[in-house]
């Protein structure tokens, strides 16, 4: 018993870490069509700039996350205007373009920052401990910040003028544009959103996790799962989703182990793809 | 109108890879007979890419259906069974016909969410293969698979798995060029519109199913042609990354044509080896190449020589 | 026509050629980028210092001319298809000696591939079938855990008592090689082992944990999990409570996972084994060397350091047989008394496990923390076989 609530809050945690890619991922796609090879990328960039923020301008760990936000934020609006926008009708060439970043990021970041991973720790440490059953207090911190976000990224797209244009724009682009609307300030900005919320998600996990040029490998393939699963271009669906791969994994892992509990997960999504071919809460979208 | 079997884009095709037959004659460079061996596995791989493009889906299942063929050869090298007639149709038979289960699965998806679907694939086979130890060697894969034998001579030179990988190369190309030949316009209704094909009356299932079959199929060579190279079946060696290296091979050829997947996969599986000496920088050389190709060389390299040679020509 | 074409092969020769002095190029190949990185780029570091160290006495002796040796790295990437068309790509540069792969995954394929070419390589791989007697070409750059895994387990059960053991690795050859040598040598000491797998790219090892605590374990070995990871299953085996030894019976990367874990008091009980002893201050000297001859740090620590003396030995065994032909070097080679200026004396080894003497074994060290406290790395000698 006590394995099974473990497993649960486990999952919430992991749920809770694949939301937040999970929303920018979902984000990208919904309004730009883009498939973001580069999301790992943002994460690994976040957890740097962070990183480096504490280790060498000894910023205090809040403001260094605000910074990575800000940081990848940035590089996704400058990336998305200047070399994404000029072919982002072009479904296969986008993709190419933003693997070709993740490679060119990775690789920036082994040749700065060396193989090795950072010593880079969370300021908040330890668990709450009820009976055989903890809780890390990093994690409801992260909760708490992936819920917050989940809420005001769904404030900002169904409560604003700017949340109206970006669905626009993500339900028809040339009705949206025939209406006034500009991409070219819009689609920036909603990549640099995206970007950032995985530059946020970087700051927050790496410390409790790992930082090293490699961990952004994973979170593509997370994404990946998560956003289907959720229903591509659907923000509840994600975040729902992201919950469900979380707590899949939690319990899979715990009761068939890593490798199983992961083939388990896979054949889940799978099956339920079968089913629901356009996922939880998603829709029917365009081509590749 | 009477079709044609094949274009001249897939004899252009043919003709280019059948050069590697002539390498040998000019050198015994270790170097070019490496990056050859790689280009023809690349440009099988990077073709079953491109059948499913012409079909508007992008697939990550190549190297799925690539371990497929891979372990089947390697499978029967233990029992001895190395012949190449036999083991070339094993190769493309059984990873055809385990998509056929598979494409009724897959197939009811469509655009991104079957490009996520196949990337899901190719993590199951990761895992499969591990959770096979028995059959597949797991983690440790197979190694010291036996070379491959034509008419009961031993194929293990060289030379010859130089020769073997270019008569697989081109087979891979025969077979694509005449599916994609015969079947160009319904391939061509489903690419523009597959709604408004089906609602003229155009089985698409069918025909997309026909194309997922055969490109499976074609990645089942790959894989024979990548195992016998190596002469060892890994794990590592189908992992779901390589698919994205497949895909860049046919997208930065150009997806307009066959030659596409040919072009691309030599130019890239080129520039691999030329920045492996590079050691750290070697990816992030690659990533900028892409970067510049696809800005650059609209619809690829094919498409770029396209619309410059219509514009010399106009 | 003929003086023409003579002009025409005269200029596409290299310049060096012609030069007093030539360059004799080496290879150093293993993963440069992605997870694995930091063991290629010890092998390329590793190769340097050996190259910097002959270019420094002036260079070697080749066919009768005095060359500089210069090193080109191979990203082979962590996959077999990467490490052999490395080997392949290094024989294209007439390079003959290869302080590389890796990975089992790596070496399995430049096996055949090296045979081929003619060269030799230097790998650092753990598979039980790394060292092959049909592949003389082949050395190992330090014994795989069937030689040492007795030995630390013996010296960890002294400070830590333990029934049982949970052995936590990757889903990959060298977890399944690693765990499968790990376990028996436990059970031949009397404590009964588990081994738990995790899929490769895992990232939060939280429900890992809680399974491998159900089964109450008195230790945890991380084995040859990446330090990475090991950093993090150490952290969160801690967060969960788990209050007994974790051991690394596996690579090396000790320091690594003390900065992922959050340090000492995290760590608390530990034991681990070094290729080296790095607490001799002579072998931590390597880096200072490194940085007098480069100008700029090494990369990797134990794993450089661990692989310098077959890149140095490479070196001398390159200047007695005068000529880069692989068959030559490794017939010196294995004739020559293994011995290093940094970390002392050691022996071939590999006839009984492998059934090829061209393994090297150099004096290792076995690491404890106990309560906290770093009591040290532990100087074990080599022992001939």
């Amino acid at each position: 018993m006590a394995e099974f609530s473990q497993a649960a809050i486990i999952g919430v945690s992991l749920g809770a870490q694949y939301a937040l890619l999970a929303l920018g991922f979902t984000l990208i796609f919904g309004i730009l069509g883009v498939v973001n090879f580069a999301h790992g990328g943002f994460y690994m960039l976040g957890g740097y700039v962070a990183y480096s923020c504490v280790a060498y301008a000894g910023l205090p760990y809040p403001l260094a996350v605000l910074v990575a936000v800000i940081a990848t934020g940035a590089l996704g609006w400058i990336f998305e205007l200047y070399l994404l926008e000029r072919m982002v009708d072009d479904h296969l060439a986008t993709l190419m373009l933003t693997l070709g970043l993740y490679l060119v990021m990775s690789t920036g970041l082994l040749t700065i920052f060396g193989p090795l991973s950072m010593e880079f720790a969370f300021p908040v440490k330890g668990a709450m401990h009820l009976g055989p059953i903890y809780v890390p207090r990093e994690n409801l911190i992260v909760l708490a910040i992936c819920l917050t976000t989940i809420a005001a990224l769904w404030l900002v797209l169904y409560r604003t003028d700017l949340g109206r244009g970006l669905r626009a724009l993500a339900d028809d682009r040339a009705i949206a544009m025939a209406q006034g609307l500009r991409p070219k300030l819009l689609f920036p900005l909603a990549f640099a959103i995206a970007t950032a919320l995985a530059g946020l998600t970087g700051a927050l996990v790496t410390p409790i996790l790992s930082l090293s040029p490699g961990v952004g490998d994973p979170v593509l393939a997370t994404s990946f799962l998560t956003v289907i699963l959720g229903g591509l271009g659907s923000l509840e669906g994600a975040a729902l989703a992201a919950f469900v791969v979380g707590v899949v994994e939690a319990f899979s892992s715990v009761y068939f182990g890593g490798s199983i509990g992961a083939l388990v997960l896979f054949v889940l999504v799978l099956l339920l793809l079968v089913f629901r071919p356009t996922g939880l809460l998603g829709r029917t979208v365009r081509g590749a | 109108m009477r079709r044609n079997l094949l274009g001249w884009a897939d004899l252009i095709a043919l003709l280019v890879l059948a050069a590697g037959f002539f390498v040998p004659m000019l050198t015994h460079s270790v170097l070019v007979y490496s990056i050859l061996n790689q280009v023809f596995t690349g440009v099988i791989a990077a073709e079953s890419v491109w059948i499913m493009l012409r079909m508007n889906l992008l697939s990550f299942a190549t190297p799925t259906f690539m371990a497929i063929g891979g372990y089947t050869v390697a499978i029967a090298g233990e029992y001895n069974v190395t012949d190449a007639f036999l083991m070339t149709a094993a190769s493309f038979i059984l990873p055809a016909l385990v998509a056929i289960p598979l494409g009724a699965l897959v197939l009811r998806l469509r655009g991104t969410y079957f490009v996520l679907v196949t990337f899901v694939l190719s993590q199951i086979m990761q895992l499969v293969l591990f959770e096979t130890p028995s059959l597949t060697g797991g983690s440790n894969g197979i190694a010291g698979v036996p070379p491959v034998t034509l008419f009961g001579t031993e194929m293990g030179t060289n030379r010859q798995v130089l020769e073997f990988a270019c008569g697989l190369a081109m087979l891979a190309t025969l077979i694509t060029g005449l599916l994609t030949r015969w079947f160009r316009q319904h391939f061509a209704a489903i690419e523009e519109n597959e709604i408004l094909a089906e609602s003229l009356g155009l089985v698409v299932w069918r025909y997309k199913a026909m194309g997922f079959v055969v490109a499976a199929g074609i990645s089942g060579l790959a894989g024979y042609s990548l195992v016998n190279m190596l002469l060892t079946a890994h794990p590592s060696s189908f992992d779901s990354g390589t698919a994205v290296d497949f895909i860049a091979y046919t997208i930065i050829g150009g997806r307009v044509s066959i030659l596409g997947p040919v072009l691309g996969t030599g130019a890239l599986v080129y520039a691999t080896n030329l920045f492996g000496t590079h050691g750290q920088y070697a990816q992030g050389l690659y990533g900028v190449l892409i970067l510049v190709v696809v800005l650059v060389a609209r619809g690829g390299i094919v498409g770029t020589v396209a619309a410059l040679w219509r514009r010399r020509t106009s | 026509m003929r003086h023409l074409l003579l002009a025409v092969a005269a200029i596409m020769l290299p310049a060096t050629a012609f030069a007093q002095s030539c360059e004799l190029k080496i290879g150093a190949m293993g993963p440069m980028s992605g997870g694995g990185a930091q063991w290629g780029l010890s092998m390329k570091s590793a190769a340097e210092l050996a190259a910097a160290e002959v270019n420094q006495q002036g260079g070697v002796k080749i066919d009768g001319k005095t060359c500089k040796v210069a090193v080109v790295s191979y990203d082979s990437k962590y996959t077999p298809d990467g490490a052999a068309a490395g080997a392949n790509a290094l024989a294209g540069q007439d390079i003959h000696l290869i302080i590389g792969p890796v990975g089992s995954v790596e070496n399995a394929a430049v096996k055949p591939v090296a045979a081929r070419n003619g060269e030799l390589a230097w790998n650092a791989a753990y598979a039980t079938n790394a060292q092959e007697p049909k592949y003389p070409l082949m050395f190992q750059v330090s014994p795989p855990p069937a030689i040492w895994a007795d030995l630390v387990i013996k010296r960890a059960m002294k400070t830590f008592p333990m029934k049982s053991v949970a052995i936590v690795v990757p889903n990959d050859q060298t977890g399944t090689d690693v765990a499968s040598v790990d376990g028996a040598a436990y059970k031949a000491n009397g404590v009964a082992a588990t081994s738990e797998f995790y899929q490769r790219g895992t990232t939060n090892f939280a429900p890992i944990i809680t399974r491998v605590l159900a089964t109450h374990p008195d230790a945890v070995d991380t084995a040859s999990s990446a330090p990475g990871d090991a950093g993090v299953i150490v952290k969160q085996l801690r967060l969960a409570g788990f209050t007994g030894p974790i051991g690394r019976v596996g690579g090396p990367g000790t320091a690594e996972i003390l900065r992922v874990s959050g340090g000492m008091d995290v760590l608390k009980d530990f034991y681990w084994y070094e290729a080296v002893p790095t607490d001799d201050p002579k072998v931590q000297a390597i880096d200072d060397e490194y940085r007098k001859l480069l100008g700029h740090d090494p990369v990797g620590g134990t794993t450089f350091w661990s692989y310098l003396p077959g890149a140095r030995m490479t070196m001398k065994a390159l200047q007695t047989a005068g000529t880069n032909d692989a068959d030559k070097v490794a017939a010196v080679l294995r004739t020559m008394p293994v011995e290093d200026p940094n970390i002392g004396k050691g022996y071939w080894t590999g006839k009984k496990y492998f059934g090829i003497q061209q393994t090297l074994f150099f004096p290792f060290g076995i690491g404890i923390i106990k309560d906290g406290k770093n009591l040290g790395v532990e100087r074990q000698e080599a022992q001939p076989e």
